[in-house]
């Protein structure tokens, strides 16, 4: 999926690499790897005829639950494993590959587990821990699969400091553009100059809807409130072309955010939600013996 | 007083540019017109800001011109003054300008050091790459939210919990209310345990400890054991690969075999509690005599693993002591009541007494064939029949009247043969003409007593047969007579009573250790069941066998009519009762029919 969309966007002067993305690491080897698994455990859940209903407590329900936080702690390890990188067998690429496949299967082993006994109480809340945790994790891959290209594509050839430097150019150029302008102009192009182009909160930086653009408010105020004539040099006209082109390099900014906001944010709630998990997983282990 | 501006310039690498310029002059303009004296090409500085004055006595003194303010040593004002020897820092927009003494060559002149210390725009403030353009920025680190989660859950499904575990009484001073704990529970307990919801520590008394079998007895002190604990360990035998692991790994945890929660699961909603599973019995009941010493008989499943129904029989024992013994149906026991009655004769649609009865019409509760129903009545519980009674049942036509005073008939006391042979003495003695009717087994229609000119011309009829009383007891007594077709009658030798009749005694409950409900059999015919028809003796043990239940019931698993699991019929704890099963089925679906267990209780208690 990832691998494929990458392969397309490297076309042109570039040459296509031979780039095998994790998702198709060794020919889906996890994929296949997690569906034996998931099938098995299946199999197992129709013909074992637990009494007087499926739950936790029987042996298959054991044995899933331990395999479920074995593979769980497992899974969390690859926050560590991927600040140190190796080659070979068990490379990060590898371990990516079988942590996204290993964890999906948990879908099905967890799911089994419970026997779909659900509650309101702490055993239901790690199970739904974890199914957050897994679909912010499948939120993150389908990122990883599509955003790359629009980052990419958004960007152009430029990198994320051109693209400041560009914007800071811009910003010297109208101080300079608007030495001559009274106060009421220099007020309006101090609004476009004391914009921040990372301010705004988290909805900002995922919708890429910035409110209170100050740019966007100056050149409202300059297009608006001065009737400039024809054929006369104006310092105005000069700002507002300024104005126009801090516009478009803070839209591509701001995109180029959103994109890395959208790439970025299943992690922040990826990785809270799996110590929370983690945390959920105990309780649920201990409260288990405790009253058992 | 003369200044010396120094305009400090940055180039691109970051080297500063200083360029000083001299002013001889006591009044120096600010402001962003190219045309002031110190020109700050500065926005937030208006194109006249401010003018710099050198004031007598050493005094510099600062003015706004454009009425908008500037910073003198951090404090805000549009008029400053302070002395040229200590200097200040003033700031106008974004730039900072140092008033200092001049020293060596500049002696006695003011330095202005003129230096942009703001940023042009937001955006050319230093910014960190790495920082600005992720996410981090504006969310807090995901391990300061991953810690704060991971706290958070801990503080409140743990340590809450645990607190309130060590703090709540564990006594009847618990109040009924939520308790933290309860955030632990794996479902809803079932419906006869409600009251027990907040109330984990009830049968979790120790932590760590699985539930103990001290724990339900607290509560259910009058369940009996279904055998000798030790001996259903016995019974179960090997539990194989699996259970000896699992047995294993329990006892490891101290969870024995045969706690009462290995049937009686819990937790499992609110809902009644399940019915025992069928593998619960045949996991012992199975090839049970190759493992102990039992008469009980091996059962499977009731489809196809079931041993044939042995009723509790009652036979004459040695000097015709009344017996019960079990006996099974396939051997075609003979029961010992006391009583001579052929089913056949009474059910018959074509001889005299379907006649008799069929003329007798519906008023007197007859008007066709008799039918069971004629003699057996459900008792009080209508799962089982109450012990058919001679006056309604039989009295109806097998009459004991002997003689009338008045409007009043005389009838001779059922049971009582001493009484019998008295009351006919005592009608000897009183002399003729009267009329007796004692000649026996005459049939009488049911009600004839009630017309007194039957009465009388029957009554009279009979008496010229009789000479005397002796006669007359020997005739009721003997073949033919009114007891001796019922019942087994011996002579005594004894001339005050000379003759004696064989107690009856009518079996209640046939099932002793099953359960069998006719009310939920209601769909049935008696003789669908009970093959009375044919039956010629009262000896007649007309149960229905095995195969006879088996063609609507099977196991639990049975495809059948009705599927049937042991728990149906037996109950695991030793009671009188239904079993639980039945009980609860009945609660739930007809209130009618609920059975009292009182009632049960008397109706159950077997011959």
């Amino acid at each position: 999926m990832a691998t494929k969309s990458m392969r397309q966007a490297t076309t042109g002067r570039e040459r296509a690499s031979e780039h095998e993305g994790f998702l198709r690491y060794q020919s889906y080897k996890w994929l296949k790897i997690a569906l034996a698994i998931s099938a098995v455990a299946l199999l197992i859940y129709a013909f074992n005829d637990v009494q007087p209903k499926p739950n936790g407590g029987s042996i298959y329900g054991y044995i899933t639950g331990t395999v479920g936080v074995g593979l769980i702690l497992w899974l969390a390890w690859l926050g560590v494993r991927k600040r140190a990188i190796t080659p070979g067998r068990w490379s990060l690429k590898s371990w990516t590959s079988a942590h996204v496949y290993l964890g999906l299967s948990l879908i099905v082993i967890a799911s089994l587990h419970t026997g779909f006994d659900f509650g309101w109480n702490v055993h239901t809340l790690a199970y739904v821990l974890m199914m957050l945790v897994i679909a912010s994790g499948a939120f993150g891959i389908a990122s990883y699969a599509m955003l790359p290209q629009e980052l990419s594509a958004n960007r152009g050839e430029t990198t994320q400091i051109q693209m400041l430097d560009n914007l800071r150019m811009i910003d010297r150029q109208l101080n300079e553009a608007a030495q001559p302008l009274d106060a009421e102009g220099a007020a309006i192009v101090r609004m476009a100059l004391e914009d921040d182009p990372f301010g705004g909160g988290l909805i900002a930086r995922l919708t890429g809807r910035y409110a209170k653009c100050g740019t966007r408010t100056a050149l409202d105020a300059v297009r608006a409130d001065h009737v400039r004539e024809e054929g006369v040099a104006d310092p105005y006209d000069h700002v507002e072309v300024l104005l126009e082109r801090k516009k478009s390099s803070l839209s591509r900014i701001r995109k180029h955010l959103r994109l890395k906001a959208l790439l970025e944010v299943w992690l922040y709630i990826h990785v809270p939600l799996t110590f929370a998990l983690i945390a959920a997983l105990l309780v649920h282990i201990v409260s288990v013996f405790y009253y058992w | 007083m003369s200044f010396i501006v120094r305009t400090v310039a940055r180039t691109a690498d970051g080297r500063d540019i200083v360029r000083p310029k001299s002013f001889d002059k006591a009044e120096l303009t600010i402001g962003r017109s190219p045309s002031s004296d110190i020109h700050l090409p500065d926005l937030a500085v208006t194109l006249n800001h401010a003018v710099i004055r050198a004031a007598a006595g050493g005094y510099v003194e600062i003015a706004a011109t454009a009425g908008l303010p500037f910073v003198v040593d951090g404090k805000q004002s549009e008029h400053a003054r302070f002395a040229a020897s200590t200097g200040a820092d003033v700031r106008v927009g974004s730039h900072s300008l140092e008033f200092e003494p001049g020293e060596g060559d500049d002696k006695g002149k003011v330095v202005i050091t003129v230096n942009r210390v703001g940023a042009i725009s937001n955006a050319s403030e230093e910014k960190e790459e790495a920082q600005v353009f992720s996410l981090g920025h504006v969310l807090p680190g995901k391990r300061v939210m991953a810690w704060a989660g991971a706290l958070l859950v801990l503080a409140i499904f743990l340590v809450w919990p645990l607190v309130s575990i060590q703090t709540q009484p564990v006594d009847n001073t618990r109040k009924v209310a939520f308790h933290a704990d309860e955030m632990w529970t794996s479902g809803a307990l079932s419906q006869v345990h409600q009251s027990l919801e907040n109330n984990c520590q009830a049968c979790h008394v120790k932590a760590g400890e699985s539930v103990r079998d001290t724990a339900c007895v607290a509560c259910h002190t009058k369940v009996h054991d279904h055998a000798d604990p030790a001996k259903l360990i016995e019974a179960k035998g090997s539990p194989g690969i699996v259970g000896g692991i699992k047995q294993a790994v329990g006892g490891v945890f101290g969870i024995q075999p045969g706690r009462c929660v290995e049937c009686h699961t819990e937790h499992q909603g609110k809902t009644a509690m399940p019915v025992t599973d069928e593998r619960f019995c045949t996991n012992c009941h199975t090839g049970m005599s190759g493992r102990i010493q039992t008469t009980l008989k091996d059962a499977t499943d009731f489809g196809d693993g079931h041993p044939q129904f042995e009723p509790t029989i009652r036979f004459a024992g040695a000097g015709g002591l009344p017996m019960f013994r079990r006996v099974s149906l396939d051997a075609n026991p003979r029961e010992d009541n006391g009583l001579k009655f052929p089913h056949d004769l009474h059910l018959s649609t074509t001889n005299g007494v379907a006649q008799m009865a069929k003329s007798l019409g519906k008023g007197e509760g007859y008007g066709a064939p008799l039918d069971c129903a004629n003699c057996h009545t459900r008792d009080a519980t209508g799962s089982s029949f109450a012990a058919v009674k001679m006056e309604p049942s039989c009295g109806a036509c097998h009459s004991l009247a002997f003689d009338q005073v008045g409007g009043t008939i005389r009838t001779l006391r059922h049971g009582d043969p001493a009484q019998v042979v008295a009351d006919i003495r005592a009608f000897y003695r009183a002399g003729a003409p009267r009329a007796a009717a004692l000649t026996g087994m005459d049939r009488r229609r049911p009600g004839d007593f009630a017309t007194n000119s039957q009465r009388i011309t029957f009554a009279q009829t009979s008496a010229m047969h009789i000479g005397n009383s002796e006669q007359a007891i020997r005739a009721v007594f003997s073949k033919g007579g009114a007891c001796f077709d019922c019942h087994t009658v011996r002579q005594t030798g004894n001339p005050t009573t000379p003759f004696a009749v064989t107690p009856v005694a009518l079996s209640k409950r046939y099932m002793m250790k099953g359960w069998f409900d006719h009310a939920a059999h209601d769909t049935e015919t008696c003789v669908s069941c009970h093959a009375v028809k044919g039956s010629k003796l009262s000896s007649d043990v007309n149960l229905p066998k095995l195969a006879k239940c088996q063609e609507c019931h099977g196991g639990q698993d049975a495809h059948k009519e009705v599927p049937s699991s042991c728990a149906m019929c037996h109950d695991y704890h030793r009671t009188a009762f239904a079993p639980l099963m039945v009980r609860n089925h009945r609660a739930r679906g007809k209130a009618a029919e609920h059975i009292q267990e009182k009632a049960l209780k008397e109706a159950g208690t077997g011959a």
